[in-house]
């Protein structure tokens, strides 16, 4: 296979995220967009580590499958948290705060 | 098959736990702390876990001296590191040196200021938890790790262990709904920026085969010692800069990354707000300086900084700019902060110049640190008493009249604020001389103008710093008992006629931080030795 | 000349005591001292802020005394490093420019703080003060740009809060605007020291350096450079002088301060623009100055003109002196920028002398509102028959103001339309009407406030109480004591303002001074500044029909003298 295959992989998954992010409602649908970003990293990682031979992109990408998880816990959390205060988790009805 | 019980070496690495004792001492010490308040009923007194976290801070802070003093006996300083006095820890993980400690004692002095206000607001709101102070802790760990990190994947890790605990202390007043929606809201554009962030980073390593600093480095400029990858592929690397650039100026709420940092402040509970503004921002400003210093800042360092360049005047007139129709006091400082770090970011572009006399802009910028710990800090620890129960009474009109009820609070806030308009004797005034002279050190036409619009900049933005003055000062005559908060929360019209409690503690830390704003501007030349030792460490 | 040996003896003599500290400290000690009186002994108050700034004043006429006027360089030399990593000092010291600023600021200040009493919060209003007044003293004494820059803007902050605090109507709109504005102006300053420093570093070799007067020897920037640099500075002193199009804080600022305010406003801390430009402006500056002077001397010239035409059509009689304020500093400016002796000397002392009448002006213009408690032109009328003693000393004030010879207005606008002549020629003719327009304006502000017969509370207008009078009388002495014998001020600033012509002429391609006084049958050098000025002076005297002549002999001879050995 050929690195530019994974690299325009990679490139679509974090378009798709970056677009669930910003255009999402739903707090959860936000959550796993973000997941998305950082699989298409690890993808990237992984590609990069067998291009130089290099370890030290797949060790990486075990810190961020980590990392996420933690992120998404502190998140769901969160989420449920607004959920318990307001019963609903859509993210637009969030506006207490403005200038 | 080995035996169990032959004792075969194996290579490990070898630790050198001496120079790691900040990070481990802030981060075990979260750790005992909410292990020890589970298990020991004792633990879960009134002021304990605020004690505790203070003797962490001050024990933390206690061994750097030592530190520095072991790095200045070093007989042989680490080759790569321009032969300044700096240790690789962990395999090159992490590297200790005067730019770590200077950073680190200012996050370890953030911790201590901050867990004492917080101990005055979460007995007036009526929260007994420990969770607080831990997540203080360790998110002040990850800001040193992320400060003195030296391999890509540990900045990005230092980055989240410093960022996830303040998303949920964002989020921890459970009884305000704002609090969750900031903790939520900075939490996903947090998110969002770390995912971009750690692309950049594989974007980098893809071009350059290194995860590490020196490695990355040396690969640019095409002198890796393995001989890989001579030619890097320098739009890929471009592109990473680029994606780091947006996830380090998320942290530090540089243009146009700033858009979270008003709702977060206001809705965030005051005490972790003036945690974000002073050791968050120190940590990110101390892993972007290393990160784009030492790694970028070889070849590519003409490229970048022309985007800091604009960052920087961008960040500065919308800050200043913004401020000013604002009516809540929490989001006049949250766009102040932003002001703040566009001034850090013009000396950060003067930093990357190529200059050969001395380091101006990379001390600018720790200098600036410094002094905005502190005027922040007091800063919210005054907006923290104002607050009141609820923590809602933060617009503008209930510091009407303050001068009179709380004439020493007014005094010291006046001070702080006159920091940060950048008056003389502050330290606010050496903090903005310092950046302006950074940028005026680079001779190009360029800089001039970025140095003009800072100071046009910094004029404009006295205007809000001198709203709260006026309100506290000089509208004396109406009658400060009609003023209401602008809150949605209505039962706080009830909460408005309680008398401002000001815990001794928490007015300590407000007279703190005054004193050393005026000390430093009166008397700059304090700590300028460590000062550029601590420049001097980051050689490109 | 005098033998280094016996200059380096004055020196060492005049260094023993640190006048110049103590006139920072002292009353900024007064200041504390204000802060430790308990709240319910206002009075005390008062006389401790009184103690301070008359202690302050004293030490500060002494050093006049002290003053040794053969020395055309810097006295009193205090040099202590301040942030070495970065080239900056503490470094005070005192020429014939500056000395006169400085004891300005000792007399205004006692005289503004016993001229009125605060409404409300005595307590903060003279810790304030003296906290204004130890600025004040150190922006004319730093000889460190940057030291300079941090008293140039640290004087704003006890000014908003006394404006803001203490004034009347608008003041904290006022307070805001006049921060804001000046705050704005200077900003770009700081730019233009740090790159002046750095520039010179760089291109010298030398080690950063914020020192005045290092920076103006080394002289190092290229043309572009040193005006650019140039206007920023001159924007900075521009807002602060004001200079026309951006005088418009000014009236406000004034209107709406309490009479202290106006009185130290106008008497001390407009100077801070004037005296920038011929100590930071010409002297760091020289080639941009004389290459830019146009500019200024036109907008001086518009500035005198607009103000003049503005101020007559004032009905605010405080705003009216204000404006007038505005008209005196142009003449300040356009005798700054004529760059040759006669038009520096005439600024310098004008700027004393404006100092000491407006000052004075203001005082009585706030007698008159805490008198009346309206300050309305219309509203006032006749004041003359219930309070004639206070209408004389008005007249005197207001005379003073218009330029009458004899008073101290007229040597200083006397001296600046001579430089003018020589530099400035057409300018000049302009500027000369606002010596008509100002005679104008404030006589017929005068005839509506003090002639015809009074009507309602005018007539019972309270005459001018003793105490007022004597708060009052020193203005009035100095007023006719700087008209009728300026020669002690005189020959203290021409040695410096010689040496700084002599500095412009020879850092500036193709300028030489005019001769002092352009009369073709003298050789020009013959003529010394302070005996054209008396001959000057006598002539107008006799157009007046005054024989009133106090030219003392043994004066003339040793200004001659004098002004021999300093060719």
């Amino acid at each position: 296979m050929f690195l530019n295959q994974f690299l325009f992989f990679a490139a679509i998954l974090f378009s798709i995220g970056v677009y669930g992010v910003l255009t999402r409602k739903n707090g959860v649908l936000v959550l796993m967009s973000i997941e998305l970003i950082l699989n298409a990293v690890n993808i990237n990682l992984v590609a990069f580590g067998a291009l130089h031979q290099d370890i030290s992109g797949q060790v990486f990408v075990l810190f961020v499958i980590a990392v996420a998880a933690a992120e998404v816990g502190v998140g769901l959390a969160i989420v449920l948290l607004i959920f318990r205060n307001r019963r609903s988790i859509n993210v637009a009805e969030a506006d207490l705060l403005k200038g | 098959m080995m035996s169990l019980f032959a004792q075969v070496p194996v290579s490990t690495p070898e630790i050198q736990w001496f120079y790691l004792a900040p990070i481990l001492i802030l981060a075990l010490g979260g750790v005992l702390l909410i292990t020890l308040t589970s298990v020991a009923p004792v633990m879960r007194g009134r002021h304990i876990s605020a004690l505790f976290t203070v003797a962490t801070g001050v024990l933390a802070l206690a061994f750097l001296p030592f530190i520095a003093a072991r790095l200045d006996g070093l007989v042989d300083p680490v080759a790569g590191q321009g032969g300044r006095p700096a240790v690789d820890l962990v395999s090159s993980a992490l590297v200790v040196d005067h730019f770590t400690l200077w950073v680190s004692g200012l996050i370890s002095v953030a911790v201590i200021l901050v867990a004492v206000m917080l101990d005055g607001y979460l007995e007036r709101e009526g929260f007994e938890s420990p969770e607080w102070y831990a997540l203080l802790l360790i998110s002040a760990s990850g800001g040193v790790i992320l400060a003195s990190a030296e391999d890509l994947i540990v900045t990005f890790l230092g980055l989240e262990i410093l960022s996830i605990a303040v998303y949920v202390l964002a989020a921890l007043h459970l009884r305000r709904s704002e609090s969750q929606e900031a903790g939520f809201k900075y939490f996903i554009l947090g998110a969002l920026s770390s995912a971009i962030f750690l692309y950049g980073i594989a974007m980098v390593y893809g071009a350059t085969g290194s995860t590490t600093l020196t490695g990355v480095a040396g690969s640019m400029t095409g002198r890796n010692a393995a001989g890989l990858s001579p030619a890097v592929d320098s739009s890929l690397v471009m592109v990473g800069i680029a994606l780091m650039l947006i996830g380090f100026g998320f942290k530090v709420s540089a243009f146009p990354l700033h858009i979270w940092t008003p709702d977060v402040y206001q809705g965030s509970p005051t005490p972790i707000v003036g945690f974000m503004t002073s050791a968050v921002k120190v940590a990110a400003f101390g892993g972007m300086m290393r990160v784009f210093l030492v790694g970028f800042g070889g070849t590519f360092a003409s490229d970048w900084r022309v985007l800091v360049l604009f960052m920087a005047g961008f960040t500065i007139l919308f800050g200043s700019f913004l401020a000013i129709v604002q009516t809540n006091i929490k989001r006049t400082m949250a766009f102040s902060s932003i002001a703040h770090a566009g001034f850090m970011l013009v000396g950060l572009y003067a930093a990357a110049s190529p200059v050969a006399i001395g380091d101006t802009g990379k001390r600018a910028v720790l200098f600036y640190l410094l002094a905005y710990t502190f005027m922040s800090i007091g800063t919210f620890a005054v907006i923290s008493i104002v607050g009141k129960k609820g923590d809602g009474n933060h617009s503008i009109e209930a510091y009407r009249g303050l001068a009179k009820r709380e004439p020493l609070l007014a005094m010291a806030f006046t001070v702080l604020l006159f920091g940060q308009v950048g008056a003389p004797f502050t330290a606010g005034f050496f903090a903005k001389f310092r950046v302006i002279a950074a940028a005026a050190q680079v001779e190009r036409t360029e800089a001039y103008i970025l140095a003009g619009v800072a100071m046009l900049g910094a004029a404009v933005g006295a205007y809000l710093y001198l709203r709260v003055v006026v309100a506290m000062f000089l509208d004396v005559q109406e009658s400060p008992s009609t003023e209401m908060a602008d809150s949605a929360d209505e039962t706080l019209a009830l909460v408005e006629v309680r008398a401002l409690e000001v815990p001794p503690a928490t007015l300590a830390v407000v007279l703190l931080a005054a004193v050393v704003t005026l000390v430093l501007g009166i008397f700059p030349d304090i700590g300028s030795g460590a000062l550029a030792e601590a420049a001097l460490a980051l050689v490109r | 000349m005098i033998p280094a040996l016996a200059q380096s003896s004055v020196l060492a003599a005049q260094t023993a005591f640190p006048i110049l500290p103590a006139l920072i400290i002292t009353p900024l000690l007064s200041a504390v001292a204000i802060l430790l009186v308990p709240s319910h002994r206002q009075s005390e108050v008062r006389l401790v802020a009184l103690a301070g700034s008359t202690i302050t004043g004293a030490m500060a006429v002494w050093m006049m005394a002290a003053f040794d006027k053969t020395e055309a360089g810097f006295q009193f030399v205090v040099n202590e490093p301040w942030l070495t990593s970065m080239g900056l000092n503490w470094h005070f010291a005192v020429d014939g420019i500056s000395l006169f600023m400085i004891v300005l600021t000792g007399i205004l200040f006692p005289i503004a703080i016993l001229a009125a009493v605060p409404q409300h919060d005595s307590k903060a209003y003279h810790a304030w003060i003296m906290v204004l007044m130890a600025g004040s003293m150190g922006v004319f004494m730093a000889l460190d740009l940057l030291l300079f820059f941090v008293f140039f803007e640290v004087v704003l902050i006890p000014m908003y809060f006394l404006i803001g605090g203490w004034g009347h109507g608008r003041r904290i709109y006022a307070a805001l605007k006049f921060f804001i504005y000046t705050m704005a102006g200077s900003a770009l300053m700081l730019v233009g020291i740090v790159s002046l420093a750095f520039l010179t570093a760089s291109r010298t070799g030398n080690a950063l350096t914020f020192d005045v007067t290092q920076l103006a020897e080394a002289q190092a920037l290229g043309t572009t450079a040193q005006r650019l640099i140039f206007l920023t500075f001159a924007l900075a002193f521009a807002v602060k002088v004001p200079i026309f199009p951006l005088h418009t804080w000014l009236p406000d600022a004034h209107t709406e301060a309490p009479t202290a305010g106006s009185v130290i406003l106008a008497g001390v801390m407009l100077k801070l623009g004037t005296y920038g430009y011929i100590r930071f402006g010409v002297y760091l500056f020289p080639q941009a100055a004389y290459d830019l002077a146009w500019i200024f001397l036109t907008l001086g010239v518009v500035g005198i003109l607009y103000a003049a035409v503005v101020a007559t059509m004032q009905k605010d009689l405080k705003r009216l002196v204000a404006y007038s304020s505005v008209a005196h500093l142009g003449f300040i400016v356009l005798g700054i920028f004529t760059l040759n002796t006669q038009g520096l000397t005439g600024s310098v002392f004008q700027m004393v002398a404006h100092g000491v009448s407006t000052g004075a002006l203001f005082i009585m213009v706030g007698w008159v509102y805490e008198r009346r408690h309206t300050r309305q032109i219309a509203e006032l009328g006749g004041l003359q028959k219930p309070a004639p003693i206070f209408a004389a000393a008005f007249t005197l004030v207001m005379l003073s103001s218009i330029g009458l010879p004899g008073l101290n207005g007229f040597t200083g606008e006397f001296l600046i339309l001579l430089g003018g002549f020589q530099a400035a020629r057409w300018w000049t003719v302009f500027a000369v009407l606002g010596v008509i327009l100002a005679a104008l304006y404030l006589l017929w502000a005068y005839q509506r406030v003090f002639h015809g017969t009074p009507t309602g509370d005018n007539i019972d207008m309270p005459e001018l109480k003793a105490s007022e009078g004597l708060v009052l009388l020193p203005l009035l002495v100095l007023i006719v004591f700087m008209g009728v014998y300026p020669k002690p001020m005189l020959e203290r600033i021409e040695p410096s303002i010689e040496r700084l012509v002599a500095h412009v002429e020879a850092n500036v391609d193709g300028f030489i001074e005019p001769g002092p006084v352009q009369v073709p049958e003298r050789p020009s050098d013959a003529v010394t500044l302070t005996e054209a000025l008396e001959e000057a002076e006598k002539k107008a005297a006799r157009e007046e029909g005054e024989v009133e002549d106090s030219v003392d002999e043994e004066g003339r001879e040793a200004s001659l003298a004098e002004g021999e050995t300093t060719k």
